[in-house]
């Protein structure tokens, strides 16, 4: 067997290798009710804001709470440890990342909203 | 119907020269196409041993076609930029993208930010590039210039705007907001003033606020140029697999690759650049889809580069290198494709709105995909036999290894990149549903981009730091033995970095030294070896120059510090977040500094933050002030506000901070804070308890007027109010006087303050039970105090990695001169 062979198989090998770590570390989506049952997996919830239930934000430890509802219909406290972002009460549609706590609440760790598109056809704000 | 105020005309034009730039890429690709493909015009080199040129009866009509082509494109590009800076918002272009306030700089801003005026200045670039092959590919000018009119056909394609059999073929610019498929038959469409009358056409709905930064005036044509710059060694692989050349293209094809590597490479550093200073990421790269999608063809781009260079000299390795060329312009198209087909939205920040033009950009992907693949493998027995090994010690060896890794980590950003896309592929919902449940992003990309690119880094610059020192067949042991001053400097160096670093990854340490010795290594070669000449020193240069990009991006993230730390306890697995809360008036520590927030200030659509950074003495306290930043935040009330960052630049260090949240309420909003609403009935004499603290006391209804109407002896007019006692449980006491006014059946009902309790009364209405009626009290909310939360951070070295930019840049540059003035009577090309 030639040299350049021998390179080709281990380029391959490296490949999958590679693409295997990929796919293990892509996270999945996931409404809450599959969130708690993978939890703590991270997982990723999209969903929309509940403008019935408080939104609070508590500057001094700059945590947010609010009240999530996912695809299914299923609602659910989350906590953002992180400032609220702005225009947080117009976003039409919420990315949450993040794990769930069991079955109090769900800790998401970032936040991609989207506003309604007669604002802005990029006005896809990232939290962070 | 003529309508009042429209340039109808300048529509027209538009769309003439879109069609001019159409017919011209089609004349562009069929003319020189047909020259190139006539009997005997590819029939091998002539009788002095030179390639024949490309002179035949169809060459000035392939001249001639890319003329008009390109009089199409520019009167396209003038047309829409007069209408952007003229303010013609019955286009819809205009509308979307500008605003009468917009700053004269970001209308070029404006020209790019639609699908549709990115697509122009795309095919602007390629045009340019054209004309160099037009005048210096010679022999090539046929083959080249019949790809570059294909490419540009299908581009043009993308901004026709009309409808074949009822599908919509690209979508134009000079498409009138009227004309648009969800307007018409409205109403509004019919009035012949309408520009005058409808308030909405006064102004248009301005640039993205993220957009107006200076670094996104040249970031984008940069980008661009460097897409188009890799059109052009395509098109000459294509032209030499076509010909059965296989190998000969390389030489007029090098140059324009590492043009392309340094134009793209600066473009895209440059949008890092836009991202350091405008974003509040807080960093210069995400991982974002879309900053992905330039990276990986810049990544094959470097690879083919290299490789380029071994078939020149050992005429190796073609097969190898043509797929490299082919496959990076396929990954700008299938980067376009990302971008702008929306598939990436849940994924990315900033990618572009779905025009329906989905259908056409995978079109465009796959004809260039397959057409590359069906080439390949149908030339590729019109390659040499390759019959020996390289030497374990020869430079092309490791060459081609260095470009496997480099495809590697190609191939890893791009498969990440892509899980929107597999989604739709294999996930639950998609073609072939392989996949039980869809794949998300990983949740933390850094961690997952890092833990491949990471080591990949590590063996790119260990090349790089022995590329130089190798040579073609074999390398000597004595030329090996050159390496052994860099290799010290690196231990005795790098060991004292890694030292003072202390990186908490053995990965970032690892890297750090081998990023130490690709820098010396290339240093040493250029100044000691080529002593300092920049004629041969583009290759030290550039990979000195992206050794250093590597080492800035590892220190300033690897050791980026995040000063802002909440002091806060939550838990002891839930750390406190690295956001400040920083009182107006008060010092907060964020150390090595203290931070005090002075105020505020309104500057346009800029609300302005002041902070001053202090030193801190030995004994913990505030020292002498040491800067200002002035963090701030962007208003737009339509696409929401923008939070920018600040930054104190030292050479060594970047002090980086902004506003992570500020209440934004203006000061009239913040008065007016009336809150716990409630309702009363009460009679005179009665006395109601209020918010737990309050006695309020009817002591009387005093009657000021009341007129009857003298028939019916109903009541016309009443003024009337209620005199109402405020008793706080401490003894302070406040009488006021509610109005309550009747005229004919309408009442209105008044209201008064305690000014000094801070307490609102309103008399709502008459109650049922005869001589009561009812109250509502609001107390006044509580002064809020005043503050910002700040998010700091420090990034250490950061300077190299901006240092390391500039340098590849020029390596690039003069890696490209040395071979267009090559020794040879080489094209110009």
């Amino acid at each position: 067997m030639k040299r350049n062979h021998v390179i080709a198989l281990v380029v391959i090998a490296l490949l999958v290798g590679a693409l295997m770590v990929t796919i293990q570390d892509a996270s999945t989506y996931a409404t809450f009710e599959m969130a708690e049952k993978k939890s703590p997996e991270t997982v990723t919830v999209v969903g929309q804001l509940d403008l019935d239930q408080p939104i609070t934000f508590n500057a001094e430890t700059s945590m947010l709470r609010f009240t999530a509802v996912d695809k299914d219909g299923e609602r659910s406290v989350v906590y953002f440890n992180q400032p609220k972002p702005t225009d947080f009460e117009r976003s039409e549609e919420i990315t949450l990342t993040g794990l769930s706590s069991g079955d109090t609440a769900f800790f998401a760790q970032d936040i991609l909203m989207k506003c309604p598109s007669k604002y802005a056809d990029e006005a896809k704000l990232s939290a962070e | 119907m003529n309508y009042i105020g429209e340039h109808t005309f300048w529509a027209l034009a538009g769309r003439f020269f879109t069609y001019l730039a159409f017919t011209g890429a089609l004349g562009t690709a069929l003319f020189y196409g047909l020259n190139w493909f006539r009997p005997g015009a590819c029939s091998g080199p002539d009788e002095l041993g030179r390639p024949r040129p490309a002179h035949g009866p169809f060459l000035s009509a392939g001249r001639a076609s890319f003329v008009l082509h390109s009089i199409g494109i520019l009167g396209v590009l003038s047309i829409l930029m007069t209408a952007i800076l003229s303010h013609w918002f019955e286009f819809d272009y205009v509308w979307r993208h500008s605003s009468r306030d917009l700053p004269i700089e970001y209308v070029f801003s404006a020209l790019w930010e639609g699908q549709e005026g990115s697509f122009i200045i795309w095919m602007f670039w390629h045009m340019v590039l054209g004309w160099f092959l037009v005048r210096g590919a010679r022999s090539w000018e046929h083959g080249t210039m019949a790809v570059v009119g294909l490419a540009q056909l299908i581009l043009t394609s993308m901004i026709l705007g009309v409808f074949v059999f009822g599908t919509k073929i690209g979508s134009s610019p000079f498409v009138l907001i009227r004309e648009l498929p969800e307007n018409l038959g409205l109403p509004w469409t019919t009035i012949k003033d309408y520009l005058i009358r409808i308030p909405a056409f006064r102004d248009g709905q301005g640039l993205n606020p993220l957009l107006q930064n200076y670094w996104m005036v040249i970031h984008p044509p940069t980008l661009f140029l460097g897409f188009a710059a890799t059109l052009i060694p395509f098109a000459y692989a294509v032209a030499g697999w076509i010909e059965r050349r296989p190998l000969d293209w390389v030489t007029p094809a090098l140059p324009w690759v590492f043009f392309g590597v340094g134009v793209l490479g600066t473009g895209i550093l440059m949008g890092g650049a836009w991202a350091y200073e405008a974003l509040s990421f807080g960093g210069f790269w995400a991982w974002d889809p879309v900053e992905n999608a330039s990276l990986v063809p810049w990544i094959t781009l470097v690879a083919a580069g290299h490789l380029m260079f071994i078939v020149k000299k050992k005429k190796t390795s073609g097969g190898l290198t043509a797929l490299m060329v082919m496959l990076t312009f396929v990954l700008i198209l299938y980067s376009t494709f990302l971008t702008r087909s929306g598939v990436l939205g849940d994924s990315s920040v900033h990618s572009f709105v779905d025009l329906g033009l989905n259908g056409q950009l995978m079109l465009l992907l796959g004809f260039f995909a397959l057409g590359s693949l069906v080439l390949l493998v149908a030339r590729w027995r019109a390659l040499p036999k390759n019959t020996a090994d390289e030497a374990f010690s020869s430079r092309e060896f490791w060459l081609v290894i260095g470009s496997l890794v480099l495809l590697l980590s190609a191939v890893q950003i791009s498969f990440s990149t892509s899980i929107p896309v597999l989604n739709k592929i294999i996930g639950p919902e998609g073609l072939i549903p392989l996949l039980g449940e869809a794949m998300a992003p990983p949740a933390d990309v850094f961690r997952h981009y890092h833990s491949i690119q990471i080591p990949v880094a590590i063996v790119v610059s260990l090349f790089m730091a022995a590329v130089p020192f190798l040579r073609w067949d074999s390398t000597p042991g004595a030329m090996m033995r050159r390496m052994i001053p860099s290799l010290v400097a690196t231990l005795v160096l790098g060991g004292l970095a890694a030292w003072g670093l202390k990186f908490d990854q053995p990965m970032y340490t690892v890297l750090l030294l081998t990023g130490m010795f690709a820098a010396f290594a290339n240093l040493d070669y250029w100044l000691r070896f080529l002593r300092g000449n920049w004629r041969s020193g583009g290759l030290a240069l550039a990979h000195l120059g992206f050794a250093l990009i590597l080492l800035g991006a590892l220190i300033s993230n690897g050791k980026k510090q995040a000063i802002s730390q909440n002091p806060v306890f939550l838990h002891k697995d839930f750390p406190a977040n690295e956001h400040i809360l920083v009182p107006a008036g008060d010092t907060v520590s964020m150390h090595p500094y203290w931070v005090e927030w002075t105020g505020e200030r309104r500057e346009g659509h800029f609300q302005i933050y002041d902070v001053n950074f202090y030193g801190t003495n030995p004994d913990q306290t505030p020292g002498d002030k040491l800067f200002a930043l002035a963090p701030y935040i962007q208003i737009n009330p339509r696409m929401g506000n923008v939070r920018e960052p600040s930054t104190k630049h030292y050479w060594d260090r970047d002090i980086y901070t902004y506003v992570s949240f500020a209440d934004m309420r203006s000061p009239e909003e913040k008065e007016s804070g009336w809150t716990e609403e409630m309702e009363a009935t009460m009679g005179r004499g009665e006395e109601v308890f209020v918010f737990d603290e309050f006695m309020m006391r009817c002591d009387s209804i005093i009657v000021n007027d009341a007129q009857m109407v003298q028939e019916t002896g109903d009541l016309a007019a009443l003024d009337m109010a209620a005199r109402l006692t405020l008793k706080h449980m401490d003894g302070r006491s406040e009488t006021i006087d509610v109005p309550y006014q009747v005229r004919g059946n309408q009442a209105t009902p008044g209201e008064a303050e305690f000014v000094a309790l801070g307490v609102k009364a309103r008399f709502d209405g008459v109650s049922d039970e005869p001589g009561r009626f009812t109250m509502k009290f609001w107390r006044k909310s509580p002064e809020e105090d005043e503050f910002i939360l700040l998010q700091a951070f420090i990034f250490p070295y950061i300077n190299l990695l901006w240092l390391g930019v500039v340098l590849l840049a020029i390596g690039s540059g003069l890696a490209v001169a040395k071979r267009i003035a090559g020794p040879k009577p080489a094209p110009k090309a």
